[in-house]
């Protein structure tokens, strides 16, 4: 017999220590009164008509009924497990997959999270009574589980909601060795997140195949050439297994809106470009209409059409022929190339980039400096380090959005002192050793610092280089761009910033120092402002494989009328049976007390 | 001092009433089966020789010519013999059994006394005990007195034996006053037969006290017999109590039966009731006393 509340040690000494007290209490009880009567002849008589009961019969059924009530309260505070009574306890591990698929709803109404859920309670009520179950997410929805009895598995159950805001995964959970005697790791799951459980776990399907049709990508770019012509790049995804006749939307501000009609084969996908040199300046807005549906997370998009004017960037350099040509070739900068004599002579700029220069006092205008020398204005030089990469970067700062430096090498770079970088700057870049390479500062007039020279790396000839140039510029004129984020938890490089919706409600958010936090559920537009700083995000769900619902290597759920295990069923727990009967003797030892049974 | 003046001077208007003719042996105050000197007229007989002349009817003489002697009923007194129950079960009770047990023995005894009776005090247990040599008349009346004002409880209850013991020497036949709570282990039947047999006027009193008729105990209680030392653990409950009171009153019921069933008088002395009320009413109805 095993006991759930104590170590069998400890619950065998208490059941011990309950039988020697009860017996020694009845040892100990005090005697009754002695009273002289001048004769016991009428008793006697009276005592053998009744046929009085044997004393010493009535003190053991007393004391056997003490003992057993005692026994039965003392066994339910060691909560034992008894397989004939409340089945075979368990510990059960069951893991329910919450990611954002499990959210599709099949043409019956219900999602397959809530199909899920049922499964799980299914499961948790078929267990023996005794049993414990540790409830889990992929999407760390329940932090820190822990085996809990029955009643808290299935109100732990009802917290787990459908969340999108993160990549699900399997949870860091202490899984029963094996699927024996000791316990059991389940793992309900559509199989479309992909999560893959460890090898002990056995997977439940919760799959049921949905109708869908999404938007998987959706951009905004100027087009190549004509920086006042836009156009919206547009990618619809059909998931369904059957044909779908959608209706493309593209929606912006004021009344501009283009619609279109799309056939789509069953799992498959088509790329629309839309013109929408038309619309005005702001968020847009794509969806997709079908006659069925049964994901609504990805049937909207949002992007964000920018200002349509160029910028004046004068480029301070002696010399640097692939910055000057990838400068020209952005579509909206027009370039004035200056020597660092002529500097101050230049007028009408919107940002400058030095190259190898700085000026001895910090410009009025935005800058980008490519390895200026030393200055007092920019963070202090203490030496050089060759040959290093870029290790990690931010690619959540709008300054180096799409971007991928992993492949830059630098033969020489300026070693930057970090430890006593002034307030305001921020290292975006660093080497292997945490060596700052590009720093921006955002108080006051802007400035972005990289730390190599072009011609003393490979940063020129990376596809990345036009777009770092590209988003230099926007972030140092403080363009009107979006910052493009996931669902969930969405963080913005704005400390103690506001975040309201493009319908005005603001959204609750929380704050570090250098950034604003807040959750985006739903596809949405948000613009978070902090002073006159206000960075727009467009959060959307645009992931192929989460709309691609019905791509999943599980079979079908089974039916419902399956779910629950033949066998199963829902037994007392032994603790609250031995309760029941210690009630039910105390009952009897009233009786039997009062009727003079026992003593 | 066991009774007092004051009720020892209503004593002296009563006198004990036996139930059939005295058999004593001396002059006394009671009817008599023998003829003698008396007034009562009893029968006829034909003269003999040595007749006392006095009693011969002469006016018969002259009618028939025969010698016919009147005879009169003889008075004689009577012999009482009180039995005194000294048991310990007899040292019991509030009010204490056998000081009520005295006061009436001494009542009865003074009364006795009074009318010339011979009173015989016997007190016993499992034999007897004491005895107080035959008395008669009223100044005899404080060695009666100092007699049971001495008497202590002792021994278990034993009356088959005590009376056997008394009564197997000859005694004049008379009235048998037995005081005792009856608490014979043995019973009383064995020992009432004895007084059957020797054809006696007898009269019960049953001393009971009301912790013995109506005991109030607690739950839980050991019951310790005072004479025999033997105890008994009791689960006391209403049940338990009103069994006790139909056995007592069913034990009580047969003495009182045997009595009546032979003619006898039975008295319930209840120690709670004035033992002057007994005397003066209950011993009153009975007709023991008038």
């Amino acid at each position: 017999m095993r006991f759930l509340a104590l170590p069998a040690g400890t619950a065998m000494l208490l059941l011990a220590g309950v039988a020697v007290l009860v017996i020694g209490l009845y040892l100990l009880r005090p005697l009754p009164r002695r009273l002289v009567i001048s004769s016991s002849l009428i008793w006697r008589r009276v005592l053998k008509e009744r046929k009085r009961k044997p004393e010493r019969l009535r003190w053991w059924l007393s004391l056997l009924l003490a003992l057993a009530l005692a026994l039965s309260i003392a066994a339910a505070i060691t909560r034992p497990e008894i397989a004939a009574v409340g089945g075979r306890a368990e510990e059960v591990v069951l893991v329910v997959d919450n990611s954002a698929t499990m959210g599709a709803r099949s043409p019956d109404g219900r999602t397959r999270l809530e199909r899920a859920l049922e499964r799980a309670r299914a499961t948790i009520e078929a267990r023996g009574a005794g049993s414990r179950f540790l409830v889990a997410d992929t999407m760390r929805q329940i932090s820190a589980p822990t085996f809990q009895d029955r009643r808290v598995a299935l109100t732990m159950l009802e917290r787990i909601k459908p969340d999108s805001g993160r990549q699900p995964r399997f949870p860091d959970v202490a899984l029963p060795h094996g699927t024996g005697a000791a316990g059991q790791a389940l793992f309900i799951t559509d199989g479309v997140s992909g999560v893959e459980p460890p090898r002990n776990v056995q997977t439940i399907s919760a799959f049921q195949p949905v109708d869908n049709v999404g938007i998987i990508a959706f951009d905004v770019r100027p087009v190549p050439g004509n920086p006042r012509r836009y156009e919206a790049f547009v990618e619809v995804l059909n998931a369904s297994a059957g044909n779908k006749r959608v209706e493309l939307r593209v929606a912006g501000t004021g009344a501009k809106v283009i619609t279109k009609t799309l056939q789509l084969p069953g799992r498959s996908s088509a790329n629309e470009v839309l013109d929408v040199s038309a619309f005005d300046s702001g968020p847009l807005r794509a969806t997709v209409d079908t006659d069925y549906d049964g994901f609504a997370l990805d049937d909207t998009a949002f992007a964000f059409l920018p200002a349509k004017h160029t910028v004046r960037v004068g480029l301070v350099t002696r010399g640097s022929p692939q910055l000057q040509r990838a400068f020209e070739l952005l579509p909206r900068v027009q370039l004035v190339v200056l020597s660092p004599e002529h500097f101050g002579t230049a007028r009408g700029l919107d940002a400058v980039v030095f190259d190898r220069y700085a000026p001895p006092d910090a410009p009025h205008l935005p800058a980008l400096l490519i390895r200026p020398p030393r200055t007092n204005w920019l963070p202090r030089q203490v030496g050089e380090v060759a040959d290093i990469g870029i290790a990690r970067w931010d690619p959540a700062h709008p300054l180096l959005r799409h971007l991928n430096l992993r492949d830059i090498t630098v033969e020489s770079a300026e070693l930057l002192k970090s430890d006593v970088i002034e307030q305001g700057v921020r290292v975006l870049a660093v080497g292997p050793r945490d060596q700052p390479m590009i720093l921006t500062r955002e108080a006051g007039v802007r400035w972005i610092e990289v730390a190599f020279a072009l011609e003393q790396s490979n940063f020129a000839q990376q596809a990345s280089f036009p777009m770092f140039l590209a988003n230099s510029i926007e972030w140092l004129t403080n363009e009107s761009v979006a910052l493009s984020r996931e669902l969930g938890v969405v963080s913005v490089p704005l400390a103690n910033a506001k975040v309201v919706n493009l319908e005005g409600r603001e959204a609750k958010a929380q704050w570090t120092h250098d950034a604003t936090l807040f959750e985006a559920p739903q596809p949405g537009f948000f613009i978070a402002s902090s002073g006159d700083q206000r960075v727009r995000v467009a959060v959307n769900l645009l992931d192929p494989r989460t709309s691609a619902l019905n791509e999943s290597p599980l079979p079908l759920q089974p039916q419902d009328r399956e779910l629950v295990q033949p066998g199963a069923r829902i037994a007392i727990d032994p603790w609250m049976l031995l309760l029941l009967i210690a009630v039910g003797l105390l009952t009897i030892e009233w009786l039997t007390y009062n009727r003079r049974v026992t003593i | 001092m066991l009774l007092t003046e004051s009720f020892l001077r209503q004593l002296e208007l009563l006198t004990l009433v036996p139930r059939g003719r005295a058999h004593g042996q001396l002059k006394g105050m009671h009817r008599s089966r023998r003829t003698g000197a008396g007034m009562v007229f009893a029968d006829y007989r034909p003269y003999s020789e040595g007749d006392d002349i006095r009693n011969i009817d002469w006016g018969i003489y002259l009618r028939m010519d025969r010698l016919i002697l009147r005879l009169f009923e003889e008075e004689a007194d009577l012999p009482v013999y009180i039995f005194l129950d000294t048991s310990v079960s007899m040292d019991h009770g509030e009010p204490h059994k056998l000081d009520y047990a005295k006061r009436v023995a001494s009542a009865l005894a003074y009364v006795a006394l009074l009318n010339h009776d011979r009173v015989n005090l016997i007190t016993f247990a499992d034999g007897l005990r004491e005895m107080l040599p035959t008395r008669r008349g009223k100044n005899q009346a404080p060695q009666v007195f100092n007699f049971l004002e001495g008497v202590q409880a002792k021994g278990r209850t034993g009356l088959f034996a005590a009376l056997r013991r008394y009564f197997g020497v000859p005694r004049t036949r008379g009235m048998v006053v037995l005081v005792s709570d009856f608490l014979d282990p043995d019973g009383a039947e064995a020992a009432l037969t004895v007084l059957r047999r020797f054809r006696h006027d007898v009269v019960l009193l049953h001393v009971m006290s009301p912790q013995e008729r109506d005991p109030q105990l607690p739950e839980e209680v050991v019951l310790v017999d005072a004479e025999e030392g033997t105890s008994s653990e009791l689960e006391v409950t209403p049940a338990l109590l009103a069994a006790y009171r139909e056995t007592f009153e069913k034990h009580a019921g047969e003495i009182e039966a045997y009595c009546r069933k032979y003619g006898w008088g039975y008295v319930r002395a209840l120690t709670e009731i004035p033992f002057e009320d007994l005397v003066l009413k209950g011993l009153r109805e009975e007709g023991l006393l008038r």
